[in-house]
């Protein structure tokens, strides 16, 4: 598609460096440093920084999908509240991420289920249902390490299945198809080992986090600032994610229910990631239940419900966010204490 | 390389590359110029109504279940005429479709097989099927599939247990050969209806230890050759069991003209095997396969040889939602299983999947028999399993969520199976 319409889809989005990986510097391609031993059970700054390349950029239907790449990865699965390390295979040639969002409004979605399949004259090299992922630079997108047929000319098709994830407001309606586009990815060694990697032995394990890439018409998994959220009550910390709370006089456009809509909106400190994909419970005057995974243009995503509110709200994390983990967000998200909020 | 060693090496291949060389390799490895298989007859009246009647022709296992034939080709054919077909077209078929029953044995060791029409080959006709026949053009029947949809006229499909009838009915009903088994046609499809593109001939095969023998080197099944010898399947496990298959009697079409016909639905999904056998263990697959409970109990060992005709998955069902959610994952069969019984209790999708090598990609054909077409489409929409992610966000659109992170649907077709006595392009009426 066209990068100028691109760049007016995505235009509320701090554009800034052009092609992908600002502020780093090539150093040494050599093996990855081990994980540290001594992580605290929150972010930390990873051991190595590695750059990556934007290939393209394609639409389909209500989505705009971003593909991109980089070295090879070691990432861990969540499932349930265990997280298991998966570790770079000798066949890898590098780690491929897609990032999928809805170019009028730039909003980052989450859930929709994500799979690659990458040809070669026609050939299929790889295909497989891809995890979404929760990394400092880009927050949530999909991605995978894959192993290719040495340099050349491949066909990427990125594919998204519907959400199921409640839409509301400007979104009712919309995500809920299958789509997909095919992207052409040139690959060569060599042009994958010039890619910036950084080895940061210095801030390694530090409780801090690695600055959000930026990228030109590309958004990422930002949660809408403090600011701009309507009615907001408090915040608490739990598990070192932040937990805004707000408070509606009525559910968004296509919740049925009238009186307060109560919704919780969790980011990762620091770069304020959305932390999709997760139970959450709240008590509240006579509500005591779980509130609904919602997509909202305004609110963004966020679990929410039509509440009979008190005067405080105790917020609990009962299933930590279902997505893979990118170095340094591994041991963060997983346990939760409930915390209190005044409304 | 023994005898016996070599045959299997050719078998492998053969059916799948199919033509006269194909047919060619297998005559060799039986030492033989003829298929030398059990011949037919030529009296209609002594073979079912009904074509897909299988049950009784094909091996069982020792529980009662049934054992589809080895060798399997589906043809997916397209009228070289625009519009109606002729009578003169209508007879030149029959005469094929009669040649074939006398050339072969109605059974797994000569040829079982049968022929069916798309909704698109009966949109050539001015009136539409009657209200008996539910059988609607294919669609996407998961929210993240986009399948190439098969709307070619015809679909025949052979089976049997030896390669080279399967192969030497292909080529003669095809018209590249004058006989079959020693017995020449009267006629064949060539000019009438043919396969026009080479996605269009499909094969495949099942049974015992054949995924096992075909696995080094697919793609799709990882390195280490992972597909356990007592499989039937690529995915490690047997499927079909007798108490959880529709009976012939339920997928027949009880009224109207095409009366004992039935619909078919026909999927090819590419089977992506890595993780399943590299990231899981054998409990790990028993629960996504099965259920959460079949792994906790340890009700399957090594192929599921043990469950003998049933599943079990009724067991596991009151609990399904409880259990997923403790689990954190949903078994692709009790899914299936909670959408696959009508108001009777009676089991309504007879399954009758094949797996493939076709284009060197693990694949399997997947078709099922039903009497209406949208109880097929109601159970792959309870396979989905889009209530358990929305119950927990463990359980995702694809992940944890039975097999559907391993399977991508790459075709789905929807055909009526006429009645033998209208097989020859039958009018909708």
């Amino acid at each position: 598609m066209n990068r100028r319409t691109l760049l007016q889809a995505g235009g509320t989005l701090g554009a800034a460096a052009l092609a992908g990986c600002s502020g780093l510097v090539t150093t040494e391609p050599a093996g990855n440093p081990p994980v540290i031993d001594d992580r605290p059970s929150a972010v930390y700054f990873p051991t190595h920084v590695e750059g990556m390349e934007l290939i393209d950029i394609g639409t389909s239907g209500d989505y705009q999908f971003g593909l991109f790449y980089s070295y090879p990865h070691r990432f861990w699965n969540v499932g349930g509240a265990e997280t298991t390390r998966t570790g770079i295979d000798p066949d890898d040639d590098i780690h491929l991420m897609a990032s999928v969002w809805d170019g009028e409004t730039g909003q980052v979605l989450p859930e929709t289920g994500a799979s690659l399949t990458v040809r070669r004259d026609g050939d299929l090299v790889f295909n497989e249902v891809i995890y979404p992922m929760l990394s400092q630079r880009m927050g949530t997108h999909y991605g995978a390490n894959a192993g290719l047929a040495g340099d050349g000319s491949y066909e990427v098709t990125v594919s998204v299945g519907g959400m199921a994830t409640r839409r509301t407001g400007g979104f009712e309606g919309r995500f809920g198809e299958p789509a997909s586009t095919t992207i052409t990815f040139d690959y060569a060694r060599s042009a994958r080992e010039e890619l910036p990697r950084r080895l940061t032995p210095d801030r390694a394990g530090e409780r801090a986090a690695v600055e959000p890439m930026e990228m030109e018409a590309v958004p990422i998994g930002v949660a809408p600032d403090r600011d701009v959220l309507p009615g907001v009550r408090g915040s608490g910390t739990s598990g070192d994610a932040e937990f805004l709370v707000g408070t509606l006089d009525a559910p968004p456009a296509g919740i049925d229910g009238s009186g307060t809509y109560l919704y919780v909106s969790p980011r990762t400190p620091s770069n304020q990631m959305t932390l999709p994909a997760m139970g959450i419970d709240a008590t509240t005057g006579s509500f005591d239940g779980e509130l609904t995974r919602t997509l909202d243009p305004e609110l963004g995503y966020h679990y929410g419900a039509v509440v009979d509110s008190g005067d405080a709200v105790t917020i609990t994390p009962t299933v930590p966010p279902q997505t893979a983990r990118h170095e340094g967000y591994e041991t963060a998200f997983l346990t939760f204490d409930p915390l209190e909020v005044t409304l | 390389m023994s005898d016996d060693r070599t045959r299997r090496q050719v078998l492998k291949s053969a059916v799948a590359a199919g033509g006269a060389a194909g047919l060619a390799a297998c005559l060799d490895t039986q030492g033989g110029e003829t298929v030398d298989r059990p011949t037919g007859t030529d009296d209609l009246s002594a073979l079912p109504e009904r074509q897909f009647a299988w049950g009784e022709v094909v091996r069982h296992d020792e529980h009662g279940n049934e054992q589809l034939p080895r060798h399997q080709i589906l043809l997916y054919l397209t009228l070289e005429r625009d519009g109606r077909p002729t009578e003169t077209d209508r007879t030149q078929v029959e005469r094929a479709f009669a040649s074939l029953n006398r050339a072969f044995e109605w059974s797994h060791e000569g040829v079982v097989w049968s022929v069916a029409y798309s909704p698109s080959y009966f949109d050539r006709y001015d009136e539409p099927l009657p209200e008996s026949v539910d059988c609607p053009p294919p669609q996407s029947l998961s929210p993240f599939e986009q399948p190439t949809f098969d709307e070619q006229d015809l679909l025949v499909h052979l089976a049997s247990d030896h390669a080279a009838a399967v192969l030497a009915a292909e080529e003669t009903l095809r018209g590249n050969r004058d006989s079959a088994n020693g017995v020449t046609f009267d006629a064949s499809l060539d000019g009438v209806a043919t396969v026009a593109t080479e996605t269009d001939r499909r094969t495949g095969f099942v049974g015992t230890g054949m995924p096992a023998e075909r696995q080094s080197g697919l793609d799709g099944i990882p390195d280490g050759e992972p597909v356990p010898e007592t499989s039937p399947l690529f995915m490690g496990f047997k499927a079909g069991f007798a108490q959880n298959q529709a009976t012939e009697n339920r997928v027949a079409i009880e009224s109207g003209p095409f009366a004992g016909g039935t619909t078919k639905h026909v999927a090819r999904l590419r089977q992506r095997l890595d993780d399943w056998y590299d990231e899981h263990d054998f409990d790990e697959r028993v629960a996504e396969m099965f259920s959460p409970k079949h792994a906790e109990r340890g009700w399957v060992d090594d192929s599921g040889e043990n469950l003998g005709d049933g599943s079990r998955v009724e067991e596991t069902l009151d609990d399904i939602r409880e259990r997923a959610t403790e689990a954190g994952r949903v078994g692709h069969a009790q899914k299936a299983a909670r959408a696959n019984r009508d108001a009777d209790g009676n089991i309504r999708l007879l399954r009758r999947h094949f797996e493939s090598t076709d284009n060197d990609v693990a694949s399997l054909h997947f078709p099922s028999l039903q009497r209406e077409m949208s109880e097929f489409e109601t159970v792959r929409r309870a396979m989905n399993g889009v209530d358990f992610t929305e119950e927990t966000p463990v359980i995702r659109q694809r992940v944890n969520n039975g097999i559907l992170e391993y399977i991508f649907v790459t075709n789905r077709g929807n055909w009526l199976v006429p009645p033998l006595s209208k097989r020859a392009l039958p009018r909708p009426r």
